[in-house]
């Protein structure tokens, strides 16, 4: 009984305590996958409203590379959406490093307070005033209602009106799905070139063997093998036996092996094998998580209370 | 022969030390500056900010002119002085930041009378007005913190050895951070 309580006092604790988010703590689920710009951890925007978001601010990202972070939690940690946004923005840097056009839209509930930061690219775009009027106009009446799917979609709706109008903004071009999937079809390609190549250089090789001198033609076969070693030198020797199956020709060929060489060839033959593998691998898992161009924040954007 | 060599490597081998120490200081010079001209942009974008501030309140608190008339003589004392990084002593500094700290003072004391006035409060302009303000607020407390870094990093380099002595003999001079103030620094708190 008392394990019970304890355990359920536990979970209780982390309840409170997860309800609670520093800048650090803050799940990002855009690096994990680059559709997902909301972070909701709490739960509080309805799974419609998340989807919405997501294909809103993916399309502003395309069109003009403003790569945004929307969170709406429960509590942060200090209860100042400024500070929180601006530490946000330093320890990711959001948006690319070029046009430097982040943007932070946060939420807290329980603290009452919301905050749109701007990248410093971004300010031209969407200056103070601007923003201050968009929380004024459509996000405020809707958080008064408690209404906080539509205070966001309302205010992401503005936003990417005012973004749409800019023409100077510039789209991320290797944003693009078709790319990945054709960086994967070219990956593939030479996958597939590189293994017929080996296939082909071993059908080679055995086209040779079974090439027969007398008849010419290639129905050699090896009927028996076997192998002498010679210590001393460091050398296998192989004695093959091939018989034609076509003139019943028959033909003893030997030939040595470097036992020293041999292993050392093979050695570096799994080294390339694993660099290849290695390096394939990486490319093609980083085409799933965003990642944050380096984008700089110098404290526009507005907030408040409500 | 031999020694005439190992002289020679020596040479060039000081040689390089000193152009790399004197590169890197006149980069991170060049850094201070910048962050000090972005501070200088902020505090002038407030100066900017404030006689389109000062008309709004006055249309609705035309009494309190008191308190507006010491925005504008704040702003304009603060608009006087100008400063030089490259040869800022640290008493321009201090006179620099208390004039700024004045004029933070008397904004603060203006936003904090405009609570007593509901229309002007509610008036859409205003609210826009008080949020560029803020937010200008914000970016200067960011300009300043950057031109801090920027100078920390400097100063270090600086008084490091062997750095101090080809800082002394081209003569890199420590530079001035902006002193934390109690309060005045801070951008005006605004509940709704």
């Amino acid at each position: 009984m008392r394990l019970r309580i304890t355990i359920l006092c536990m979970i209780l604790v982390a309840a409170l305590h997860a309800a609670t988010y520093t800048p650090e703590s803050l799940p990002i689920p855009y690096l994990q996958d680059k559709s997902q710009y909301v972070s909701n951890p709490d739960g509080i925007l309805s799974q419609e409203a998340v989807d919405s978001l997501n294909l809103w601010l993916g399309e502003m990202e395309k069109a003009h590379g403003v790569q945004t972070v929307l969170a709406v939690v429960e509590h942060i940690e200090g209860g100042d959406t400024y500070e929180f946004c601006m530490a946000l923005g330093r320890k990711y840097g959001i948006g690319s490093k070029e046009q430097n056009t982040g943007l932070i839209i946060l939420l807290s509930t329980g603290d009452r307070a919301y905050y749109i930061l701007t990248g410093r690219g971004l300010e031209g775009t969407l200056p103070d005033a601007i923003c201050k009027r968009i929380e004024n106009r459509q996000m405020l009446p809707a958080l008064r209602e408690g209404d906080w799917d539509e205070a966001m979609l309302a205010t992401v709706r503005a936003i990417t009106r005012y973004v749409d109008g800019d023409t100077s903004l510039v789209g991320t071009s290797d944003f693009d799905d078709e790319d990945d999937t054709i960086a994967l079809m070219f990956f593939v390609a030479f996958m597939a070139l590189g293994i017929g190549l080996i296939f082909f250089a071993i059908w080679l090789e055995q086209r040779r063997k079974s090439y027969c001198p007398s008849c010419h033609q290639y129905k050699m076969k090896k009927i028996s093998s076997y192998t002498t070693k010679n210590k001393r030198l460091g050398i296998r020797t192989h004695h093959d036996t091939y018989r034609c199956s076509h003139c019943y020709f028959t033909k003893e060929q030997h030939w040595d092996e470097d036992l020293h060489s041999g292993t050392g060839a093979a050695a570096a033959g799994g080294a390339l094998g694993g660099s290849f593998f290695g390096g394939g691998g990486r490319s093609f898992g980083g085409s799933f998580g965003g990642s944050f161009g380096g984008g700089s924040f110098g404290g526009g954007g507005a907030g408040g209370r409500f | 022969m031999k020694t005439l060599k190992s002289i020679f490597v020596a040479v060039m081998t000081a040689m390089c030390f000193t152009s790399c120490t004197y590169n890197k200081l006149v980069e991170q010079e060049e850094v201070v500056n910048q962050k000090w001209a972005d501070v200088q942009t902020q505090y002038q974008r407030r100066a900017d900010l404030i006689p389109n501030l000062v008309n709004t309140v006055k249309g609705y608190a035309a009494h309190e002119s008191e308190t507006l008339e010491a925005v504008v003589a704040a702003r304009t004392k603060a608009t006087q002085i100008t400063i030089d990084p490259a040869n800022a002593t640290p008493e321009q500094i201090a006179a620099f930041q208390e004039a700024q700290g004045e004029v933070s003072q008397a904004l603060g004391r203006l936003l904090a009378i405009t609570e007593a006035y509901p229309d002007l409060k509610a008036n859409e302009q205003f609210s826009e007005l008080q949020a560029q303000l803020e937010g200008t607020e914000n970016r200067i407390a960011e300009a300043r913190r950057q031109y801090n870094e920027a100078v920390q990093t400097y100063n270090v380099n600086v008084r490091k050895f062997p750095n101090n002595i080809w800082a002394m003999i081209f003569s890199f001079e420590k530079k001035t951070p902006f002193a934390a103030e109690a309060g005045a620094e801070k951008a005006p708190e605004v509940q709704f």
